[in-house]
């Protein structure tokens, strides 16, 4: 009687409910999903962290871990998945419906070679030979678009790069053509280019075959560019579903509206503000011809191929780039972090590298700094107060233990974070309020550079705004200079005046950011903007047709 | 378009020059070790060679012509040399090139720590994979408990509980280890080597079940676990295809490590079964204050252990394509 | 260097059946450490049997008193009865008077040189791991060295030169088992000197001094309290061997492994009493002590051993 559906959903969620166990008591995650996935169809789910999507995609396949209870009804092409036992869920996982994960670097197991891992998945499910397998096995990596898959299928995965690595994943999940694939945040860990690549394959191996997808993901430029249908999560539960761009262009419900406004946009077209002539004043911070070189001998790193740029007062300088092309070595390299084997860097006109001591720590003293991971940011073992207060220490001896704390609660009004907090641990604190204490204390002394290496990369869009709305507004109060490393584009041109874009450590090229991000000089430049996919789904559409076109032509 | 990272064979010879030249820079901080030793002697080395009857004068005589009146890195210099040829003095009670003696007792020595090693490792592996699987459940429990008792035995207790259960009550062994000359002699008697072979593997299976356990309880959290079980892999066939060989790798290394407790096991075990390996040979040479035979002992015990965890890294390095290219 | 988005956050389920990822769950204060250690039964009951332990050494012979100093040649080798409780040794002294009084020795020259290596390997594995290049690998090739020499065979050679007291007996330890904390340490501080507050600390002008007091002692002192827990634990043990080696204390003074050793032949005899209760007693406590480690390595969450 459940095969009647079998035509219509291949993935059909009722009333579903997970709660975890955990120390302190249980935690809902989940409560009352229905959702499904028409065969063929691609339905995303969106949501901030937290917002239980990632739990629900691994209900589907029953993976959810130990601590974890399900409830409600989950089928998959008319099992219930909730009900069913392990040996039934074997059955199912990688020929029915199978997953391709988030994170390509620790997906794959690294004693495996990868065409036996796919071959494994095969076997799993039919009975053929190890011959036959480890063939099928070289012609999916073929079909997912590796190069040379005889030679690769013997690789081992620390041998591919992430995107290959994803690949490989692809090729698992696809390899009994299953009638669903769950994507759990795909491509987040993916550079932009590439991740463009994984989408059109995806895109492509779901159209040929009518396969349902099940998309998770926080990226609104991914669900424009993929997804048929989109249900949004908020705290647990689906809040908005419907049409993409119904949801993207027309959002009903507060949150999704939140949600919209808060992303950001890529102009792509349009006249940014005349770019002013360059500034009089003398730069604050100025790399010279630095060339950076990690290790020695044959395996030697070129990680900086002279790389110049000014930093001139009170600008800010977006510097992006994709993994690997050297952006957060040159922010290194300026604070005297790296040291160069080439080329020269001053700080505020002075020989960074040549000043020892005192005269070194009094130079450093005028820069702030704020990292990317808001946990490892902040010493655990400190209040917010004492990490604020700690620059404070170091350069402001003479200062009294009331003077002390009247500045650090001035600089946490200023960050927009209640005194109350200044007694916390920072694990009391979430991922946006940590940032913020971060740029507190590189602001305490008022420092006339702020280096700031992707600090809103790790946290949720509507956080990430608050914490750049907070940087922007600070800048025009107190005057610093900013060098902002980030790879998002859409961040660098809202936030940056000038723009430098790097690539396998040398710059690629740099200009007014209007300029450089509307009509780019270089070719890499050009197609690391039409990668960025744009969260609106007609626009999304228009662009990656042109693209083909472009492409072909 | 990315390029398939190599891997790369002149790394590997890299890697293995690199680990040579540490273990020869470790070498030759142990023979300073040995050598400040020798010194710390009450008659310093002359009487290490005269022996202890030697008089007073005749010590001064020995070290005016020996250059041992010279300033110490000179000395050190020159018994680096004597070191180089072989030489390592000769036993004062058993009147033989302490080489000699050697060669005749480390081989039956290794026999016993290799044998040991084995059997604690094909005990201690599926031993610590299972409590990994059945984590916090009674087994587990039973199991912990007793590796922890089995670590924290003296072997010397733990050999004679043994003799006092084996050999007095049940007779099932003997409680004399082998005593022939030969390696034929000493594998023509197995019952005889059990009761060593196992009170010298006791604290090994401790040790590495617990480190197996601990191992495979961090794999099975790994995300290729969750990517296999998405692909329908039975919970048995990634324990064994997947999670056995990742766990094993870390072990592998840590074996390097346990050289040296093997080795000061096998010093207590053969004392304990009169087993006439290099452990009885140090044994006597203390209870006589043999100095040069003592040295020598600690100077091939330290060899041999700095090229079994050599061995123990190359292998691991062999076994885990990731070390190899892995970073510069 | 995409955006991870949580990614970072899985410290969390490190054996992937915590709590879900990311949002409220990491914002909860964690439970209290010694909560966390409670729930480890094992180390529970370790703690219990140190503190039986210590009371039965250093309060016992208040209770229980015996003549330790004087042999008594009409009261050898007596069985466990109504007046000693465990019998009696070769020599006349009661055995459960006894057992305290080895204890005492035992305890304090155990835990004395277990800090004693824990604190000279802090310090070494400390300085090499800050300081990186080639002092670290001149410092570690010490180490290295310091493994390879089994300290059972340095052991031997010390008592065929001398007999030390029991303060030298803690130095003499001390010195043969710094290597394995220093090692501990040295990793620790290798990962913490890279964390992105010290970075930020060096970056703005921080002193290695401030990065070193203020940051990465006090976050190494959960792997160094562990280490040290353990350290104890092998020293203890140690100091059973040391008797059997011939370095142990001087009669009429004993320590357990001195007991043990003293009655090996006796056992053989069927005297049980002169080896089993110090046997027990040296295992009981080195147990415990290795299930304390246990227990507070896992609150902590710290790595190594």
């Amino acid at each position: 009687m459940m095969k009647g559906l079998k035509g219509l959903n291949i993935l059909e969620m009722a009333d579903l409910g997970v709660t975890f166990t955990t120390d302190t008591g249980d935690v809902p995650a989940v409560r009352d999903v229905s959702l499904h996935v028409r065969p063929g169809e691609t339905l995303a789910l969106v949501g901030e962290s937290g917002s239980g999507k990632s739990t629900v995609a691994l209900a589907a396949l029953g993976l959810l871990p130990g601590n974890a209870r399900a409830s409600g009804r989950v089928t998959v092409d008319g099992t219930d998945v909730v009900a069913a036992g392990e040996a039934e869920l074997a059955r199912l996982r990688g020929r029915t419906a199978s997953m391709v994960f988030q994170e390509p670097a620790t997906a794959l197991d690294p004693l495996t070679r990868i065409g036996r891992q796919i071959a494994e998945v095969v076997r799993n499910h039919r009975p053929v030979s190890r011959a036959e397998a480890a063939r099928e096995a070289v012609e999916l990596l073929r079909r997912v678009g590796i190069p040379e898959p005889e030679r690769r299928a013997s690789a081992f995965p620390f041998q591919l790069s992430g995107g290959q690595r994803q690949r490989v994943v692809i090729a698992m999940a696809i390899a009994n053509s299953p009638g669903l694939l769950i994507a759990d945040e795909p491509t987040t860990a993916l550079d932009v280019t590439v991740q463009a690549e994984i989408l059109d394959l995806l895109r492509e191996l779901a159209v040929d075959s009518g396969t349902g997808v099940l998309l998770v993901t926080h990226n609104m430029g991914v669900v424009a560019d993929f997804a048929d249908r989109v249900a949004v999560m908020l705290r647990g539960e689906v809040v908005e579903t419907g049409p993409v761009e119904e949801v993207l262009l027309r959002p009903t419900h507060e949150y999704t509206r939140r949600l919209l406004a808060a992303v950001p946009r890529l102009m792509l077209s349009g006249e940014g503000p005349p770019p002013s002539g360059p500034p009089e004043e003398p730069a604050v911070v100025r790399l010279r011809d630095v060339s950076v070189r990690f290790g020695r001998g044959r395996g030697a790193v070129r990680a900086l191929e002279g790389v110049s740029l000014d930093v001139h007062p009170g600008e800010t300088v977006g510097l992006v780039g994709e993994s690997g092309s050297g952006k957060s070595t040159a922010a290194r390299a300026a604070l005297g972090l790296v040291v160069p084997d080439d080329g020269s860097v001053s700080l505020f006109g002075t020989d960074l590298n040549r000043a020892r001591g005192r005269a070194r720590r009094a130079l450093l003293a005028g820069v702030g700094l704020v990292l990317q991971d808001p946990v490892a940011s902040l010493d655990a073992r400190m209040s917010v107060a004492e990490c604020v207060a700690e620059p404070l220490r170091m350069h402001r001896r003479g200062m009294s233990a009331a003077e002390r704390r009247e500045r650090i609660a001035e600089v946490l009004e200023l960050v927009r974070l209640p005194r109350e907090l200044a007694g916390r641990g920072p694990r009391e604190l979430s991922g946006g309020q940590r940032q913020r204490v971060s740029l507190a204390r590189a602001l305490v002394l008022r420092p006339r550079l702020l280096v700031a290496d992707e600090p809103t990369s790790a946290l949720d869009v509507s956080v990430q705004r608050t914490v750049l709305e907070v940087i922007a507004e600070l800048q025009r109060e107190l005057g610093f200079a900013c060098l902002f490393v980030s790879h998002d584009l859409a961040v660098v041109q809202e936030f940056a005046q000038r723009v430098v874009v790097m690539r396998a450590g040398r710059i690629e090229e740099q200009g007014p950011t209007m300029t450089t991000l509307l009509r780019p000089e270089t070719e890499y430049t050009r197609r690391l903007i039409a990668a960025v996919p744009v969260p609106d789904p007609v626009e999304q559409r228009r662009r990656r047709t042109a693209d083909r076109t472009g492409a072909t032509a | 378009m990315d390029q398939l990272k190599p891997m790369d064979t002149t790394d590997t010879l890299l890697y293995l020059t690199r680990r040579v030249l540490q273990a020869l820079a470790v070498i030759l901080i142990v023979t300073i070790v040995v050598f400040c030793l020798l010194h710390a002697l009450p008659g310093g080395p002359a009487r290490g060679i005269l022996g202890p009857q030697a008089t007073g004068e005749q010590i001064a005589a020995f070290n005016h012509e020996q250059g041992l009146d010279r300033p110490l890195p000179v000395q050190y210099v020159y018994y680096l040399n004597t070191l180089l040829h072989g030489d390592l003095g000769t036993s004062y009670t058993l009147n033989e090139a302490v080489l000699r003696l050697i060669e005749q007792r480390l081989p039956k020595t290794l026999v016993l720590t290799v044998l040991s090693a084995l059997v604690g490792l094909l005990l201690a592996v599926p031993l610590g994979m299972w409590q990994a699987v059945r984590r916090n459940k009674p087994a587990d429990y039973v199991i912990t408990t007793l590796s922890f008792v089995a670590y924290s035995t003296p072997v010397y207790f733990l050999g004679l509980i043994l003799v006092l259960l084996f050999t007095q009550t049940l007779r099932w062994f003997p409680s004399q280890a082998p005593q022939g000359d030969t390696l034929a002699q000493v594998f023509a008697d197995p019952a005889a080597l059990v009761l060593p072979v196992v009170t010298g593997a006791a604290s090994m299976i401790a040790v590495f079940s617990r480190y197996m356990r601990a191992a495979t309880l961090e794999n099975l959290s790994e995300d290729y676990v969750r990517t296999a079980r998405a692909g329908g892999s039975r919970q048995g066939a990634i324990l064994f295809r997947h999670v056995f060989r990742n766990s094993l790798t870390p072990v592998i290394a840590m074996l390097g490590y346990y050289v040296p407790v093997l080795f000061g096991g096998a010093l207590v075990v053969e004392q304990l079964f009169n087993y006439p390996g290099m452990g009885l040979l140090f044994w006597s040479a203390a209870q006589s204050s043999d100095y040069p035979v003592l040295l020598g002992c600690v100077l091939v015990i330290s060899v041999a252990t700095v090229v079994g965890t050599l061995v123990a890294d190359v292998v691991q390095r062999v076994v885990d394509p990731r070390v190899k290219g892995g970073r510069a | 260097m995409s955006a991870a988005q949580g990614g970072r956050f899985r410290s969390a389920g490190r054996w992937g059946l915590v709590a879900p990822r990311g949002g409220a769950a990491n914002r909860r204060r964690p439970a209290p450490l010694i909560a966390r250690f409670a729930r480890n039964k094992l180390a529970v009951a370790g703690v219990l049997v140190v503190a039986l332990f210590l009371f039965f050494c250093f309060v016992g012979p208040l209770l229980y008193s015996t003549d330790q100093t004087h042999t008594d040649l009409t009261q050898v080798n007596l069985p466990p009865s109504g007046t000693h409780w465990l019998g009696t040794d070769a020599v006349g002294h009661d055995e459960l008077g006894r057992l305290m009084y080895g204890g005492k020795i035992s305890l304090l020259v155990g835990l004395a040189a277990g800090l004693l290596a824990t604190v000279i390997g802090t310090l070494w594995g400390a300085v090499a791991g800050y300081a990186g290049g080639w002092v670290d690998a001149v410092m570690m090739r010490v180490v290295d060295a310091g493994i390879a020499i089994p300290a059972l065979f340095i052991l031997l050679v010390v008592s065929a030169i001398t007999s030390p007291g029991p303060l030298g007996l803690i130095v003499i330890l001390g010195l043969v088992s710094w290597l394995v904390p220093s090692r501990l340490v040295r990793a620790e501080t290798l990962t913490l000197k890279n964390r992105d507050y010290v970075l930020t600390l060096r970056a703005t002008g921080g002193t290695h001094g401030r990065a070193i007091v203020r940051h990465i002692l006090p976050n190494s002192v959960s792997t160094i309290v562990v280490a040290a827990t353990f350290q104890v634990a092998d020293a203890i043990l140690l100091v059973a061997y040391v008797s059997y080696l011939g370095l142990g204390v001087q009669p009429p003074s004993t320590d357990w492994g001195g007991m043990l050793s003293a009655g090996l032949t006796a056992a053989y005899s069927g005297r049980w009493w002169l080896i089993v209760p110090p046997g027990l007693a040296i295992i009981l406590v080195v147990c415990a002590f290795n299930a304390i480690g246990d227990g507070l390595r896992d609150a902590f969450d710290v790595r190594g051993r």
